[in-house]
Parts: C-alpha cells; sequence; structure tokens
C-alpha cells in the first residue's frame, strides 16, 4: 500500500478525480453557468460530508439546516457590520455554528432514531422562527440583506478563484475528517455507534464523544453554509429550508451512508442528474425522479452507489457458481 | 370584557379546530406505529392529497364537501395500501433510519406528482356554510368549525368500534400487542400491515377533506409540517396509545393557537416543537413512552 504508484483502485480513482476537479475549469472556464453548478457542488460536498460525519457517531439530523443558516448569518452578519474579509468571517460562521451545534447535541445525547429526528427537525424550525421574528431588527427578516462575496466580482476570472478556494477547503475538509476516523477518536465513534452498551462497558463515555461529533458535524456545515451565502451575495431565512435539511441526506444516502467517498459521490451524481433533468425541462419531474432514485437505493442498493462494483461482482460470482 | 371573551373563544376554537386535524393525522400514525413499530414521515403527504382530491371532487361535482369524504378517504386508503406494499414493506426491519429516508424519497414523489397535476399555487375552496354563525351566549361559533368536530368525533368513535367489535379490529389489535403471537394464531400479519396503512392514510385523507372545507389554503407542499406535529403529538402522548394521541392533539391545537395570539402567528410552528423538545430533555421516552429494547 505505501508503493509510490498504489495499485489500490480506490487510491487511483481518487487520483483521477482530483486531477479532473483541478483540469475541469480550465476546459469550461468561460462558461459561468457551468463554473456556478461546479462551485455549488463543491459546498455541498462540504455540507453532506459534514451531514455524514454526524453518523459515524451513531446520530443523525434531519435539521442541519440550522447549522447551515446559522453559519451563513454569523459569518454574514460579521463581514457586513465589521467589514471584516469574508475568508475570515467563514471560520468564524463554522465556530458560531459548532457552538449551537454542542448546544443542541446536548439535548440530543439521550434521544434515539425518531426522537433524535424529530428534535433536529424542531430547532430548524425554531431557529428560523427566531431569526424572521425577534432577531428581525438584526437579521432583516424574511427580506434578508445583501453580502459581500467570496471573490470580488470586478476581478477577473473571479468565479475561477472562487473554485478553486472552494476546492481547497473541501479537499482539506474531507483529509481531516479522514484522519479524524482514523484516530483513536474514530475507534471510539465506531464502538459507540456499533453499540453503545458495550463501548460504556470499554470505558469509553459516549457523551463527549457524541457531543465532538455534532461539534464538528455543526462546524463544517456552518462553513459550508457561509460560502454558499458568499457565493450568492444574500441570504435570507429560506437556508432554514426544509429542502436544505433534506439535501444532505439525499446525497449521502445515494453515495452511501457511513463511507468518506459516498457524500462525495452522492452529490455529483445526484447534482449532475438534478442539472441535467432541468436543461432537459423537467422542472417537476426532477424531483419526482430524484425521489423515486432515492427509494430505489434505499431498498436495492442500501449501501449507496459506492457498493454498486462490489454488488455487481457478487451477482457475476452467483452466476459462475 | 366581552370582546376579549369573544376573541380568547375564537382562539380556542381555531385550537379545538386545527386540534381535531391533528388528532386524525395522529390517530392513524399511531396505528400504523403500533401495528409495523414505523414512523411514516410522509404521512402529511396523504393529507395534501386528501385536500387536492376534495377539491378536485368539489370542483368537478359541485357536491357539499362534506359529502366528499366518501370520496376523498376511499382514494387515500387506496393510495396507502400502495404505498405499503411497494416501499414499506420492503424495508421492514432492516433499521429504523431507513424508514425515515424512504419517507423523504415519498415526500418528494408525491409534493411533486401533485404539483405537477394542480400546480404549485395556492388554493383554497369555499364551504356553503361559510357565513353561518351560531350565537352562544357571547360566543360566535362557526357553523363549519362545529360540523369539523362534530365529523371527527364520529370518526374517532366509528373507528374505535371497529378496533373493538370487529374480526380485522380484533386481528389488528393483536398484531400490534405481539406479533408472533398473532403470526401463530393465523393471523395474516403482512395483510394486517396493508389494512392498517391504509387505514392511517385513509384517516389522514378524512383531515386532509376537514382541512380544505374549513376554508385553509392549500397547496403541494403544506403537508410535512402538520405531519411532523401530528408525530410530537404522539410522541407527547406515549407512542402507541391512541387516547393519549387524542389528549395530544387537543393540547398541541390549543397551545398553538393561543401562542400566535399572544406571540404572533410566526411561533405558530415553533411552539409545538419547543413543548416536544422540553418534553424529551426531561422524558427521553415521551410523557407516557415506556423504555424500549
Amino acid at each position: 500500500m505505501n508503493l509510490p504508484i498504489s495499485r489500490d483502485p480506490r487510491t487511483l480513482l481518487t487520483a483521477a478525480f482530483l486531477v479532473l476537479a483541478l483540469l475541469i475549469p480550465l476546459f469550461i472556464g468561460s462558461n459561468l453557468y457551468y463554473l456556478t453548478i461546479l462551485v455549488l457542488m463543491l459546498i455541498f460536498i462540504i455540507y453532506a460530508s459534514a451531514w455524514n460525519f454526524l453518523t459515524f457517531s451513531g446520530q443523525g439530523s434531519l435539521g442541519h439546516a440550522a447549522f447551515f443558516g446559522l453559519g451563513g448569518y454569523a459569518a454574514s452578519l460579521m463581514a457586513v457590520r465589521l467589514g471584516l474579509p469574508s475568508l475570515v468571517t467563514l471560520l468564524f460562521g463554522g465556530i458560531f455554528a459548532a457552538v449551537i451545534g454542542v448546544l443542541i447535541g446536548l439535548t440530543c445525547v439521550r434521544l434515539r432514531e425518531w426522537f433524535l429526528a424529530m428534535v433536529t427537525f424542531g430547532f430548524a424550525v425554531i431557529i428560523q422562527t427566531l431569526v424572521v421574528s425577534q432577531l428581525a431588527p438584526v437579521t432583516g427578516g424574511w427580506d434578508g440583506f445583501p453580502v459581500p462575496k467570496l471573490v470580488p466580482p470586478d476581478i477577473q476570472g473571479y468565479l475561477m478563484i472562487e473554485y478553486y478556494l472552494i476546492l481547497v477547503i473541501t479537499i482539506a475538509t474531507i483529509l481531516l475528517f479522514r484522519s479524524l476516523l482514523k484516530s483513536r477518536i474514530g475507534l471510539a465513534l465506531a464502538a459507540i455507534r456499533e453499540n453503545e452498551v458495550e463501548a460504556r462497558a470499554a470505558g469509553i463515555n459516549p457523551v463527549p464523544f457524541k457531543l465532538f461529533a455534532f461539534g464538528v458535524s455543526a462546524f463544517f456545515t456552518g462553513i459550508a453554509g457561509s460560502l454558499e451565502i458568499f457565493h450568492f451575495g444574500y441570504i435570507t431565512p429560506e437556508i432554514f429550508g426544509i429542502d436544505l435539511s433534506f439535501w444532505p441526506i439525499i446525497y449521502s444516502i445515494t453515495g452511501g451512508l457511513g463511507t468518506l467517498a459516498g457524500p462525495v459521490i452522492g452529490t455529483i451524481v445526484v447534482t449532475l442528474l438534478w442539472d441535467g433533468l432541468n436543461a432537459v425541462g423537467l422542472t417537476y419531474a426532477r424531483f419526482i425522479i430524484i425521489g423515486i432514485l432515492l427509494v430505489l437505493i434505499i431498498i436495492f442498493l442500501p449501501k449507496g452507489l459506492v457498493s454498486l462494483p462490489d454488488e455487481i461482482r457478487k451477482r457475476i460470482r452467483k452466476k459462475d457458481t | 370584557m366581552d370582546i376579549s371573551i369573544g376573541i380568547l373563544s375564537q382562539v380556542a376554537f381555531w385550537g379545538l379546530y386545527s386540534g381535531c386535524i391533528y388528532i386524525l393525522l395522529a390517530t392513524g400514525l399511531n396505528l400504523i406505529f403500533g401495528v409495523m413499530k414505523i414512523v411514516n414521515f410522509a404521512h402529511g403527504e396523504f393529507l395534501m392529497l386528501g385536500t387536492y382530491i376534495t377539491f378536485f371532487f368539489f370542483v368537478i361535482t359541485g357536491f357539499n364537501p362534506y359529502v366528499l369524504l366518501i370520496g376523498s378517504v376511499p382514494v387515500l386508503i387506496v393510495a396507502g395500501i400502495i404505498v405499503e406494499r411497494l416501499c414499506f414493506r420492503p424495508i421492514l426491519g432492516t433499521g429504523k433510519l431507513n424508514e425515515i429516508f424512504i419517507s423523504l424519497g415519498l415526500i418528494y414523489i408525491f409534493q411533486n406528482l401533485v404539483a405537477m397535476i394542480w400546480t404549485d399555487e395556492w388554493r383554497s375552496m369555499k364551504s356553503p356554510f361559510a357565513d353561518i354563525t351560531i350565537a352562544l351566549g357571547p360566543l360566535q361559533l362557526p357553523l363549519d368549525y362545529l360540523i369539523i368536530i362534530v365529523v371527527t368525533a364520529v370518526i374517532l368513535i366509528g373507528f374505535y368500534f371497529f378496533l373493538q367489535k370487529t374480526a380485522i379490529g380484533r386481528a389488528i389489535r393483536a398484531t400490534s400487542q405481539n406479533r408472533k403471537g398473532a403470526m401463530l394464531m393465523g393471523i395474516n400479519v403482512e395483510k394486517m400491515d396493508m389494512l392498517t396503512f391504509g387505514i392511517g392514510a385513509g384517516l389522514a385523507g378524512a383531515a386532509g377533506t376537514l382541512w380544505a372545507v374549513s376554508g385553509q389554503v392549500f397547496n403541494p407542499y403544506m403537508g410535512s409540517i402538520p405531519a411532523i406535529k401530528g408525530f410530537a403529538i404522539i410522541i407527547l402522548g406515549g407512542l402507541g396509545s391512541i387516547p393519549g394521541a387524542i389528549v395530544g392533539g387537543l393540547a398541541i391545537g390549543m397551545v398553538e393557537n393561543f401562542t400566535a395570539f399572544t406571540l404572533g402567528g410566526s411561533w405558530k410552528d415553533a411552539v409545538s416543537f419547543i413543548l416536544l423538545i422540553v418534553v424529551l430533555v426531561v422524558r427521553p421516552t415521551g410523557l407516557f413512552g415506556e423504555a424500549e429494547e
């Protein structure tokens, strides 16, 4: 495995992906529409990977839009009120989301499955309500407010610069998740996910690890949220919408829950399908097609698209014998 | 004083009315949970479908909308049976997260199917009794709300007798108490799953008709929030307990409308979740729920 040129097909595929990600803007460079799709794809890869990180600890969330939106609001308020550069406030957006994430996590650590789903969903609704009512003097209510862009649009090729900036952040995020999962923390999370009682018996206190997972997941979700807002240059409370909570789930399931590659592949496949169907003019039908795809994947390919090669190999082997 | 009593009673009446919708949703969810031990987060889409089917029949036949319950409930029962057979049966027993995820897929399918057929504008319909109110001392009670409350009560009483007195009802209860035991007694539990899911969807369809008749607006995306509140209600009232669903439904309906009255309409949705979170922090298994596993 440690050879300079690895023979592991997965390593080769990852390398191919990276090269493609680096080169692709050079081919479509002038087309802003395609570049925008790519930028959003990267942002959602961060978001889906962050959501997926939570499932490594055996938890889940139906309300991650709460952190996505909180990150966006915190970062953009900093940028607008204090005039700090977007790249700095980005970090603040993540930290703010992480703090709230740990607080919400505190109410969630004892809950399982449906209860957890309900509570996380509820928090997204409550936070949106706060933002449009009591906090409206600060947040601008339903109207939102304009935000400076990540890269000022008057620079030539600003979208291309933005793409590479976000690509670096995306790769760094995934590498960090990878090393976290390979560390002792990752082992502890896996133990808790598989059997919480046995993990306790082995001397692992699940609470700090679960909170840690919540905090890390919320942090990167907050970063993704800030990036999206700095890409569009405008923020409204729709960022807390139910749809935005569901997308990372759809991406992660399509790609494969509980794997690092899953959310990445899922986001790419679903986004391409999504924009492809839109280009063909199937505006509503594409939701239905995605819905059907989701149902089919859960029933027939519960481990997601990453397990597709294994499944095919299994089928072939069955036929041989 | 007269005015404030008038307004308060109006709010209480709204609460009672929205409580009725929630009770119908929560009872269905609870029945399905009891028998299949799954939660269908897409249950609200049956409510939404119910409003559109009522609307559709109302436009083509012009019948009194309350009569249209005869139309919406059977259609939804069939829809529920199809959904159970195609989507939930294959994943039964494969993990609790899968049922949440499959519900997400169903939400997208239903919402956008309806949006394709009827467009996604907000719609509403007018009941023939919309302008009639009945004076009761200082209270002005809209006739529609009274009818809705009576209809809900009749449906629930009918549902109760169905569960208690008929052979199918007994089989459903047996499956709900002990699936294996029921199987050993010769009950076809898979048939019971299908029936239960159908009945649950039918109750949601009835709620949809009542929603539309009361003059509330609806669009293809309106189902998710009421359904999730329905689920909050059965957590509050206890998973599997039908009386709990009724009490919980009324409580949420009242709390919601009084909150909207005092804190403003934007808090209407949030307050039921605050209530839910407070309850779950204190008792992670719900108010009357027993520790599972």
